[in-house]
């Protein structure tokens, strides 16, 4: 569990007066990999025509793919010192035409999916090995154009795709009868369960996709627990989008510590 | 003049424009199938029938963009349009990604389907969207050249193929997206046209000269970006015009055309359009065309009953 990265986001929000720390915390170990073991990507260049692509359907988890990108050097330090300000970059939800790095302008849910299929279908044509990985969030597996999507990939045969499902629990809260690994086996892909925010489990996941241009596409259930590290916000509760005070985020920063 | 249908040539554009550009890609919502046959034998990899999931298919479209790709979605207007304008809003428009929407069905042309296979707010809702370009080629050569000034640039473009051509042959250099074409020079009244009505625009004003109308009458094939210069000019001549356009009457090129001659003073409008209504009589498209006024006839009466010539 990355503790730097989430301090890193606690402080933006209380900056910028506005953010989802809980749905950042739940995928920040997730991209934090992603991008130190397993994409390639030169982040002088953003748009090199050889990237690995991510992209980031649950476009209200941006935070934690901002501190990501600072990391790598996509993003300053006065980037997100500057988020959610007039004069800055970075909002609430991430817009690929003012964000380094960030390859969609995602936030209303079921998006990142099916655009990431027709980038798939794209570079599949043109013979390219490029990998593509795509977050979505269980709750956004409600909507329907997820699973349009996914029938699409399968039948298609992206096995070029690899989608990360931030598996926690945000969906059961209203649909509890759901077996989330059993649907997207049904729709063809190779499915594959792990803790989202264990190094070991999630690189040994990640290591098992075998990125083909023709073959079923892949799909990672991440296990994860929404606002993991800090006891006051972990859950479904009133801190899904809300601003510590001064008292709470000495408290969060102490359960960070 | 061809018989062509506007979807025969559509499917013969692709393949001509597919096998010298191998970065145009072809989806369709299980329609045209076996007319784009020929595309998909010759560009192998680049035909797609995806089935019956527009919104997925509009979202796939820009990711293939984003890759560098020019694609064209093809199926019927208000399955794309209407359920498929999140996807149209957020995917390619806000995302600065061009790409192609060829529709059939326009308006009423699925006369006997009844509303749910209708689309006649279409120009309404794309116009609110920037970075869209609104088509409606109305001719086979309109659409083939058209598609080819269009198809490559940065712009979401959405093409309405009508069921129905207009019929008549414009020498292809007088073809240009966003230049309204001028079919007649008149001094008293401007009738403003878009789509297959242009043949009963042009009948019309052989009945209108007889009564002393002198017609200016300007085709529309680009209902986004609009010529407003041609029609600014053409109105401030008349001060009298008539749009008309098969389209609600709210939000379509009428509204357009008000707003260009919003400076001018003292000019007369009427609009020959759909009024806020479903369409949910059956019958053929020309019984539909003929309980909505879309006829020759209809136009000298709405002409006549709306406009003095001495004011």
């Amino acid at each position: 569990m990355n503790t730097r990265l989430r301090k890193k986001i606690v402080d933006m929000v209380v900056e910028g007066k506005d953010g989802h720390i809980p749905s950042a915390f739940s995928i920040v170990d997730i991209i934090s990999i992603l991008y130190k073991d397993f994409l390639n990507f030169d982040s002088k260049k953003p748009l090199w025509e050889d990237r690995d692509y991510f992209i980031l359907s649950k476009g209200h988890g941006c935070l934690a793919l901002y501190v990501v990108l600072k990391d790598h050097g996509f993003l300053t330090e006065n980037d997100l010192k500057f988020f959610c300000k007039p004069e800055g970059i970075l909002g609430e939800h991430p817009d690929c035409t003012k964000v380094p790095g960030a390859e969609a302008s995602t936030g209303s849910l079921g998006h990142g999916l099916p655009f990431a299929v027709g980038i798939a279908l794209g570079l599949k044509i043109q013979g390219k090995k490029n990998k593509i990985y795509v977050l979505v969030g269980d709750g956004e597996c409600h909507e329907g154009t997820i699973w349009e999507a996914a029938n699409v990939a399968n039948n298609l045969q992206l096995g070029n795709l690899c989608v990360i499902v931030d598996w926690n629990g945000s969906a059961a809260q209203l649909m509890p009868r759901d077996d989330l690994p059993a649907k997207w086996k049904a729709f063809g892909w190779n499915a594959s369960v792990t803790d989202g925010h264990t190094e070991k489990d999630l690189k040994s996941a990640l290591n098992e996709i075998t990125f083909k241009a023709e073959g079923s596409p892949s799909v990672i259930l991440a296990k994860t627990v929404k606002g993991k590290g800090v006891p006051l916000i972990e859950g479904h509760g009133p801190w899904h989008h809300r601003i510590p005070n001064k008292e709470e985020y000495n408290i969060i920063m102490e359960a960070l510590s | 003049m061809s018989n062509k249908s506007m979807r025969q040539q559509f499917a013969d554009t692709m393949l001509d424009i597919g096998q010298k550009d191998d970065q145009l890609v072809v989806l369709v919502g299980d329609i045209s199938h076996f007319i784009l046959q020929p595309f998909a034998k010759a560009c192998p990899g680049r035909y797609y029938n995806i089935g019956i999931c527009e919104p997925t298919i509009i979202s796939m479209a820009a990711g293939l963009s984003k890759v560098k790709m020019h694609p064209v979605i093809h199926t019927i207007a208000p399955f794309l349009l209407e359920r498929g304008f999140e996807q149209i809003k957020l995917d390619f428009c806000y995302q600065q990604l061009g790409g192609n929407i060829i529709t059939v069905g326009s308006a009423f042309d699925y006369s006997n389907l009844g509303c749910t296979h209708h689309c006649y707010g279409d120009f309404a809702l794309l116009k609110t969207l920037p970075r869209t370009q609104i088509l409606y080629p109305s001719s086979t050569s309109e659409f083939d050249i058209l598609f080819r000034q269009a198809y490559q640039n940065d712009f979401l473009t959405v093409y309405r193929l009508p069921s129905e051509s207009h019929d008549f042959h414009f020498k292809p250099a007088d073809i240009k997206l966003g230049k309204g074409i001028k079919i007649k020079e008149g001094n008293n009244l401007t009738i403003i046209v878009t789509g297959p009505h242009l043949k009963i625009a042009v009948a019309a004003e052989d009945s209108l000269k007889n009564s002393g109308w002198d017609t200016e009458i300007i085709y529309i094939h680009t209902i986004k970006p609009l010529d407003e210069e041609m029609v600014f000019n053409s109105i401030k001549k008349t001060k009298k015009v008539l749009v008309i356009e098969e389209h609600m009457q709210s939000g379509g090129l009428g509204d357009s055309v008000l707003r260009a001659i919003k400076d001018i003073n003292d000019f007369q409008f009427e609009s020959l359009a759909i009024p806020d209504m479903f369409v949910t009589g059956y019958g053929t498209y020309q019984d539909h065309c003929n309980t909505l006024g879309f006829t020759k006839d209809g136009i000298v009466s709405k002409i006549t009953t709306s406009f003095n010539k001495e004011s």
